[in-house]
């Protein structure tokens, strides 16, 4: 069993995310760093849409009360198992009674881990182990874990050999392709959207990351209620940019100036309040490639674990 | 001139807009055979319709070209009975505890509480899309004399089941929340339960007749 000993700031059962359901008004959840989930799975072969924790801002602890092989991806929350620092990218062996506990960081905000055969009480809804936190559904009883709940896996096998893979870097640069309603908006709308630096908020959480700026995109327009989904940029008329993350609803009514690229949408996992980010322009071919260069990484590393063993 | 065009929202997202905001009743029976349409391909992950647009989001991005191409052709052919819908009765008490905004929409538009009841009772309205909320219905359209804007201050806590209306649309809440509508009275059924699949009483298209409950105003 893992025990949650600290429910820290905010930790949800997660995986890539739920599909299917948007047009019941059903949002995606899942992680905010969807690879972060195929590595961690993939680290303990484990299949890659396996539920894990995704662990935001830290200060949480949990106890493993049978010998385990985890796995830990993500940003870098200084983590400790059995009080020695552990790192993102690799897997682990717990033996019973040792603490894995999380810290905080500056620089990163989310962690995940999972642990060899998943959390087996943890069933699939809506073809998702993701937990709805508005919804109140999936994961661990439709809500965020808290201190004194315990998951079942499975009986623990041998240690596994080490075994890490290199995790494609968080940067603070976003690509944005540009959205559909920038000749509405007033113009030059977009060009202050890629050419500014802007700073997270503290209001945001996993529905958006609310945006501060040097200027302003406030504006009058109003569009009819279209779908929306994570890395969508919406402005409303108070002109502060928010991108849609993987708990926003399924339609919204304001306009849309970009898009993240699905790529770089994972960056948001890591950027906390008061950080500054840039958004970067760029085209259909290059966001394409991006996501290419992203599913090449974890074939790649397949095609070296199963090499070695 | 054309009624609508295509777009890529992002990557994936095929987006088929009409030209107008405010979709006519056949406009808007077009899209909905144009989900269906888009329905019988399996090439998306989720088809989201809106108020005056369809969304598909694609499982194969660099398909997106065939599928701009494609999604107006469907759309140029989508007939306006292309599609079966379903029927909903649904059992509403209104007024007093279950409706507590009844009594004050009746005195803003002039009416009697039970004409306000007659009249939102008497018509049938269509789900034209789902969102806001897991299996929150947007539900067209309003009889124009019981249309107003949404309260100015709204509800921390709208309970679940509540029948409300607010502009040209009308609405059940399938789970508490908070919410800016009025509310006329309240309904006992389970709109959303994501133990089961379809998770959601309603989908788009679907047809609701509201029936007044003798144990509240009718």
């Amino acid at each position: 069993m893992l025990k949650v000993t600290k429910q820290g700031v905010m930790t949800s059962i997660q995986d890539i995310g739920r599909f299917g359901f948007r047009h019941y008004g059903v949002c995606r959840s899942g992680a905010l760093d969807p690879f972060a989930v195929c590595l961690a799975n993939m680290l303990l072969d484990n299949p890659p849409h396996q539920a894990v924790i995704e662990v935001t801002i830290g200060l949480a602890e949990f106890e493993f009360t049978k010998p385990c092989n985890f796995a830990l991806t993500g940003g870098c929350l200084n983590a400790k198992l059995a009080n020695k620092p552990i790192y993102p990218g690799w897997r682990y062996y717990a033996q019973a009674g040792d603490k894995l506990s999380f810290a905080t960081s500056a620089n990163a905000q989310r962690a995940y881990f999972t642990v060899q055969g998943g959390f087996v009480a943890i069933e699939s809804i809506l073809s998702s182990y993701s937990t709805d936190l508005q919804a109140s559904f999936g994961g661990y009883r439709g809500r965020a874990l808290e201190q004194g709940d315990n998951l079942e896996f499975e009986h623990g096998s041998a240690a596994l050999a080490p075994l890490g893979v290199k995790q494609p870097e968080y940067t603070k640069q976003v690509r944005v392709l540009k959205g559909p309603h920038c000749d509405k908006l007033p113009s030059g709308t977009f060009e202050q959207l890629v050419n500014n630096p802007w700073t997270v908020s503290e209001t945001s959480n996993r529905m958006g990351a609310r945006l501060n700026g040097p200027s302003l995109l406030n504006h009058d327009v109003s569009i009819a209620t279209q779908a929306v989904h994570p890395g969508v940029i919406q402005i409303p008329p108070s002109g502060e940019p928010i991108v849609l993350l993987n708990d926003c609803q399924t339609t919204g009514g304001y306009p849309i100036a970009a898009t993240v690229i699905d790529a770089d949408l994972r960056m948001f996992s890591q950027l906390g309040a008061n950080q500054q980010c840039h958004f970067i322009e760029c085209d259909l071919a290059q966001a394409l490639k991006a996501s290419d260069k992203l599913s090449a990484h974890l074939a790649q590393f397949n095609l070296a674990k199963n090499n070695n063993n | 001139m054309l009624e609508a065009h295509s777009y890529l929202l992002g990557e994936n997202a095929l987006v088929i807009a009409l030209n107008t905001d405010k979709p006519s009743p056949s406009e808007q029976r077009r899209l909905f055979a144009l989900t269906v349409s888009l329905q019988h391909s399996d090439a998306f992950l989720d088809i989201v319709p809106a108020k005056a647009s369809v969304t598909a989001y694609l499982a194969d991005p660099s398909q997106y070209n065939y599928w701009l191409k494609k999604a107006m052709l469907l759309w140029e052919e989508s007939e306006e009975v292309a599609f079966n819908v379903k029927t909903h009765h649904i059992d509403v008490t209104y007024g007093a505890a279950q409706g507590p905004d009844l009594l004050d929409v009746a005195t803003r538009l002039n009416l009697s509480p039970k004409q306000v009841v007659q009249l939102h009772s008497e018509c049938t309205y269509q789900v034209e899309f789902l969102g806001f909320l897991p299996g929150f219905a947007y539900l067209g359209t309003l009889p124009q004399i019981l249309q107003l804007p949404r309260k100015s201050t709204p509800r921390k806590q709208v309970p679940k089941g509540a029948v409300a209306i607010a502009e040209d649309l009308s609405a059940i809440y399938p789970s508490s929340s908070p919410g800016g509508w009025h509310l006329l009275g309240h309904c006992a059924n389970t709109l959303f339960d994501p133990t089961i699949n379809p998770p959601s009483l309603f989908a788009p298209g679907d047809k609701v007749i509201f029936i007044p409950n003798k144990e509240g105003i009718c």
